[in-house]
């Protein structure tokens, strides 16, 4: 499906931002590129719709090579939704800032009308159809940004940074969509250094740092490696820390449901859950 | 869009140059500018814009100044043209020698008349050039506005940029179609870019409003210029160098080819 191969790139004021990159995602799977802040996470994902060619190495899309085709025809696979949603709107309304994109790519306008009413029912923004995009508060910015992408059903689905700036309601209803977009089959790539979304998520992670990949695995994994995670500037997951912290009680450092960890607490002190 | 935009920008140095008064190196390229303006011939262009590329090379900005003379080309062609149009109806011929020369002359005129101030801009900082216009005695209301649209500039390209992306990402062709529907694939990139820096402004505002900007109505100054015993000896140089100029071209004038 995507495949990164030896991807150096080197920004035009110098700055290498990408170190041998080398990795595959297949159909289906949900992965969350992790790491500090400058770590190169935007900068691999605008290579997945071609924004930035590779300086060397190249990267595969369903076979084709990013160098050979146009942004237009790889973002219609890779959908990539922007970190701050306000750098795209610029329609009357939103039902006209949905039907854009589906226009460029050239739909039929009766297609353009269906896809636009789906994507925006899907993202519960129906009710604001005829309204100016500026109005809506931030999280349904940020749906709308996501139905913007949604609408022409790209098969990878990439987020930057989802969660910044959305309060709990907001980040709970984004993981639904992330866990309903991958049971459609889509492949979701997500950058973010929300280690309690991502833990929650339990997706494949890449932790990235300074431009190369230093881990790659399930989240159930590197999740409990705190000494991996601070050299990334990471803290892990509130339960991880705790568990460890109770591994003297006989209770396994994971990162289980908090649920889970507290009936096993109350059966190690002998009580049965209330 | 973007790049002519990063053009602007200001890269910290520390060769002679960037060391001087700011207030020398506006000098300095105004001499450069005079003189060019005294002289047509085009031995006296070539040595100005030698003397440019010098202070270019000591100043580590070689690169960048060079950009900015590939930058103005479009202009420096149609100043060539227009030239060559008007004298040659004037003159009654076309491919006259003197018709081509002077048409020369005056396009290569311009190439050292835009270098001379690109060397004051590539080498000093916005907050120098604040410093100058407090100086020369500019309100420093419009001094703020000035330089903050100065620094703002680096910002502005970024911001561009990733709009840019953020509709390429959309299926946005900007080199597609007719002229108008180039026009017309602005409209997506240009709406966000205003409202940002819309936004932006009136951040600004209120966080200078919040350190009470303009409560007190005589401002002191953290920094000031000085001028070392350096910007001396620049300032006599250049003032010799100007004097001498402004002196051959009116009272003893030389035979130049």
């Amino acid at each position: 499906m995507i495949r990164i191969e030896e991807v150096e790139y080197i920004y035009p004021n110098g700055c290498k931002a990408l170190d041998g990159i080398s990795l595959e995602i297949e159909k289906g799977e949900v992965v969350a590129l992790m790491g500090e802040n400058g770590a190169g996470k935007t900068t691999l994902l605008k290579h997945l719709n071609g924004l930035l060619k590779p300086t060397k190495g190249r990267v595969l899309i369903n076979g084709t090579d990013t160098r050979e085709a146009t942004i237009a025809s790889l973002s219609k696979k890779v959908g990539l939704v922007f970190q701050n949603a306000e750098d795209m709107f610029f329609s009357s309304t939103v039902w006209e800032e949905v039907a854009f994109a589906l226009r460029n790519f050239g739909y039929e306008e009766e297609v353009v009308r269906k896809r636009v009413e789906w994507a925006l029912k899907f993202m519960e923004l129906e009710k604001y159809a005829d309204q100016s995009p500026f109005i809506l508060s931030g999280g349904e910015k940020k749906r709308l940004a996501l139905a913007i992408i949604l609408a022409w059903s790209p098969d990878v689905v990439a987020l930057d940074e989802p969660t910044t700036g959305q309060d709990q309601l907001q980040k709970e209803k984004l993981m639904e969509m992330i866990k309903l977009l991958n049971t459609q089959g889509r492949t979701v790539i997500v950058s973010s250094h929300d280690v309690e979304f991502i833990a929650q998520l339990r997706p494949r992670i890449i932790l990235m740092k300074q431009g190369r990949i230093i881990a790659d695995g399930r989240a159930e994994e590197i999740f409990l490696e705190e000494e991996l995670l601070r050299s990334c500037n990471l803290l892990p997951p509130q339960i991880v820390s705790l568990t460890t912290r109770l591994e003297f009680i006989g209770i396994k450092p994971s990162l289980s449901h908090p649920k889970h960890v507290a009936e096993e607490i109350l059966s190690k002190l002998g009580k049965p859950a209330p | 869009m973007a790049t002519m935009l990063q053009g602007l920008q200001f890269y910290p140095g520390k060769s002679i140059v960037h060391r001087l008064d700011p207030r020398v190196k506006l000098f300095l390229s105004s001499a450069l500018l005079i003189t060019t303006l005294l002289y047509l011939e085009v031995t006296i262009t070539t040595l100005i814009i030698a003397i440019e590329a010098i202070l270019a090379i000591i100043s580590r900005t070689m690169k960048r100044w060079i950009k900015t003379v590939y930058g103005a080309a479009p202009l420096v062609i149609a100043v060539f043209a227009m030239n060559y149009l008007v004298r040659s109806f004037s003159y009654g011929e076309f491919f006259s020698p003197t018709g081509l020369y002077e048409s020369f002359a005056a396009a290569y005129r311009l190439i050292a008349l835009l270098a001379s101030f690109s060397i004051f801009f590539l080498t000093t900082t916005p907050e120098e050039l604040g410093m100058t216009l407090t100086k020369f005695k500019i309100p420093y209301m419009y001094t703020f506005a000035f330089v903050s649209a100065i620094r703002f500039t680096p910002v502005l390209a970024e911001e561009l940029q990733t709009i840019m992306d953020a509709q390429r990402s959309r299926g946005l062709e900007l080199d597609k179609g007719g002229p108008l529907a180039k026009i017309r694939g602005y409209i997506p990139i240009l709406v966000p870019l205003i409202v940002n820096v819309l936004r932006r402004s009136y951040e600004l505002a209120e966080a200078m409003e919040v350190k009470c900007f303009g409560a007190s109505k005589k401002r002191t100054f953290l920094k000031e210029l000085k001028m070392s015993s350096k910007d001396f000896a620049a300032l006599a140089m250049i003032t010799l160098f100007l004097g001498s100029a402004i002196y051959l071209r009116f009272f003893y004038p030389l035979r130049i080819p």
